[in-house]
């Protein structure tokens, strides 16, 4: 990857992303084998008089502590971890997988009682996070790994990224602010729907929004970003949804998930690949059956499925649901340790109908 | 390719030299390339049952900071920093680098003003460690930077690093135990002197340490380790002083460092190579021209000058010495930002006395003096 695009990508997430002040403790946590954009970013705080806070991580001792650890050790909530998430005024995440199933030798249920224990901090992050205290925003950048995924060559697959991200245009601010106005344009539509009803192949999935508030994701909290979402009443839920494309999660691959619905709650489910996990993941909370997110992707750089969810939800044409943990901001109110983003494809006949009256067709909002 | 010796110092890290409980919170400090030993570490902490946390560094991420950094940002730690260190049982550093002249561009008024702002944090380690609330152990895991200083080849110095922690026997912790028990019999030996003369190569030395504790270093907070250390007092260190190997501050050589000492404090100080930085140094602060630390290096696994204090100054038959801050343990009162060890040869015709008598000639004590400290054969 070039130092410039790294530069480019580093300046427009701390000016644009995070709006970094003077004096802010800024926690930037990823795999440590993107180095040079630690660099970047550090170079960039470090000049707008921040202090950053670094956390590259090793996958190969996540793997090991989650595979290892007993339970004591699992659920233990150390001093340091506190600190890790108290600390922070605003947290730049990078997702960077060198190998995006380096967690497939871990029991699921082991990796969901690690995220169970950690439900106190992570509600108390969201929290912060919607209250205005802290920032948050996550990027994720080309590995070998994603690209792989992607079925691309690492060099395709970087200028898919830099693309998806706006980073090479002459203004890349001036676009997402752009974005964010046409987002918004669709935010005021959606405003005045109470159910929203989405059918597609092997989907017909009912959300009730009514009173939630829709937000637009203009690039602030994910990098690349691209899409409107909010959280829907969670108990009101009702139908099913299948997951369009395959997908690595937390490690490890799955494919041909569909869930039922019945009263928000998710009563029967099917996968063809990673059934086992999907399992795990389902009942790792009493929040994980239920949808914390409603989302459609409008990324018109984003056009194929790589397999990763945080590239796949953004495609403009798709809505995206989540298990799991909801937004306070949106109005959410469901809890889990979970927040599990499931695609579909709305490009190819697909259909959103709010409160019956037909507002998308093949993915664009008429 | 994994490498059975990082399991085996691993073991020896967690079971004899920090002796991890269960229940106790661990953090493992290291840069990203030490990661196979970082990885072996958790993986023995975890089966002891402990809590290990890791905290690694992206490689120029430190270089990139100190770069752009201004003042305030140098000398503000984080608000972290402080309660980390208060709730951590045991600590581990791991020495190694990418390239050891990373930051040889930086203003070293830059590494001292980094240093000093972190002096609270320093001072609430020793605190908890003289407590014994906190127990911490420095190591190193070869690499290449660290080879090239050596002038060896990775292999080579994966094999020098090993053997000077003794992991090529087939009981190390036995071993070191072994050690630790002859090694407090010297320590206590030398409680008993008023005053130690140093001869040496343009050397002829005098340290006071009456009354000063001495403190045998056998592998429980360095690793490798092998040393007996002092701090002098502070008024009475006389005479001349030549290092037979360079003096290395923050990646930077001072070589052939000769000292003049009158009254406890340099009076002179000479260099064939470095004498700017070398008196730059020196003039700090008031305690930087005064020793902190007297010791004599034990470990006789360790034979060759490779350019990292932590085996250098562990190098069997050989003597060092710190200017600047000492050890309260020890009963040593100087204080300062430096703390710069300096490594002099005994092998070839050095000589210790204690209050006049010889106890210790070519880079050995005499038998009369204290027993044998050569690691077993193996």
């Amino acid at each position: 990857m070039s130092a410039a695009r790294l530069e480019a990508l580093a300046s427009i997430l701390c000016r644009y992303s995070l709006e970094v002040q003077p004096g802010d403790v800024v926690r930037v946590h990823g795999p440590a084998s993107e180095a040079p954009f630690f660099v970047a970013v550090t170079r960039e705080l470090t000049r707008l008089g921040a202090h950053p806070m670094l956390r590259p991580t090793l996958p190969s001792v996540e793997a090991a502590i989650l595979s290892m650890g007993s339970d004591e050790q699992l659920t233990t909530v150390t001093e340091l971890d506190r600190l890790e998430s108290e600390v922070p005024d605003k947290t730049l995440t990078i997702w960077a997988d060198a190998n995006t199933r380096y967690l497939s030798a871990v029991a699921p249920d082991r990796q969901a009682l690690w995220s169970r224990s950690r439900r106190s901090l992570s509600d108390r992050f969201f929290e912060r996070v919607a209250s205005g205290e802290i920032r948050w925003c996550g990027v994720a950048l080309p590995t070998r790994g994603f690209a792989q995924d992607a079925g691309m060559s690492f060099d395709a697959f970087e200028e898919f990224v830099f693309g998806a991200c706006h980073v090479d245009d002459r203004d890349p601010v001036a676009f997402w602010r752009g974005q964010s106005a046409r987002q918004a344009e669709v935010i005021e539509r959606l405003a005045r729907i109470s159910e929203l009803r989405i059918v597609a192949a092997d989907t017909d999935l009912v959300v009730d929004v009514a009173g939630r508030t829709w937000l637009n994701a203009d690039g602030r909290e994910n990098f690349p970003d691209g899409e409107v979402y909010t959280s829907p009443r969670h108990e009101l839920t009702r139908g099913h949804i299948s997951f369009s494309f395959d997908a690595t999660y937390n490690g490890r691959e799955f494919g041909g998930v569909r869930l039922w619905f019945e009263d928000g709650r998710v009563v029967r489910h099917e996968a063809s690949r990673g059934r086992e996990f999907l399992e795990g993941m389902l009942d790792m909370d009493d929040g994980s059956r239920y949808l914390g997110e409603v989302a459609f992707g409008m990324n018109d750089e984003i056009q194929q499925s790589t397999r990763n969810v945080a590239f796949d939800e953004k495609i403009g044409g798709t809505a995206h649901v989540a298990l799991g943990a909801s937004f306070p901001e949106a109005g959410g109110t469901n809890r889990s340790g979970l927040h599990w983003d499931i695609v579909c494809d709305l490009r190819s006949g697909g259909e959103v109908y709010g409160d019956g009256e037909l507002i998308a067709r093949d993915g664009r909002f008429l | 390719m994994s490498d059975r010796r990082v399991e085996s110092l691993a073991r020896v890290i967690c079971e004899y030299s920090l002796r991890v409980e269960p229940g106790q919170l661990m953090l493992i400090e290291a840069p990203a390339l030490a990661e196979p030993l970082v990885l072996e570490i958790v993986t023995r902490a975890l089966e002891m049952g402990a809590l290990p946390r890791v905290r690694v560094a992206a490689e120029g991420t430190q270089l990139a900071f100190l770069s752009e950094a201004a003042e305030e940002q140098l000398t503000t730690l984080l608000p972290s920093a402080m309660p980390e260190m208060a709730a951590i049982d045991l600590r581990v550093a791991i020495h190694a680098a990418w390239n050891t002249r990373e930051l040889s561009g930086v203003d070293p008024a830059k590494v001292a003003a980094v240093r000093e702002a972190r002096a609270p944090l320093m001072e609430l380690y020793m605190r908890r460690s003289a407590a014994k609330e906190l127990r911490w152990c420095v190591t190193a895991y070869p690499c290449e930077a660290f080879a090239q200083d050596a002038d060896m080849s990775l292999a080579a110095y994966e094999d020098f690093v090993y053997r000077a922690g003794w992991l090529h026997l087939p009981d190390p912790v036995a071993a070191w135990r072994g050690f630790a028990e002859r090694l407090r019999a010297i320590a206590d030996r030398l409680s008993g002197v008023r005053t130690l003369r140093v001869l040496a190569e343009d050397t002829d030395l005098s340290v006071g340490v009456a009354g000063r504790t001495w403190v045998p270093c056998n592998g429980e907070r360095n690793f490798p380790d092998g040393e007996v250390f002092t701090g002098p007092i502070e008024t009475e260190t006389t005479g001349d002083v030549r290092f037979s190997f360079p003096a290395i501050f923050s990646g930077r050589e001072v070589e052939d460092v000769r000292l003049r000492f009158d009254g406890g404090r340099v009076v002179r100080s000479e260099a064939a190579a470095g004498q700017e930085l070398l008196r730059q140094m020196l003039a700090i602060d008031e305690g930087a021209s005064i020793l902190g630390e007297f010791a004599i290096g034990t470990n006789y696994g360790v034979q060759g000058f490779s350019k990292q204090i932590l085996f250098d100054e562990k190098i069997g038959g050989t003597c060092h010495m710190a200017v600047g801050a000492g050890y309260p343990e020890t009963g040593s009162t100087n204080h300062s930002g430096l703390h710069w060890d300096m490594v002099c040869d005994l092998r070839s015709g050095g000589e210790i006395h204690a209050d006049g008598e010889l106890i210790y000639r070519d880079g050995r004590f005499l038998p009369e003096f204290a027993p044998d400290l050569s690691p077993p054969q193996g």
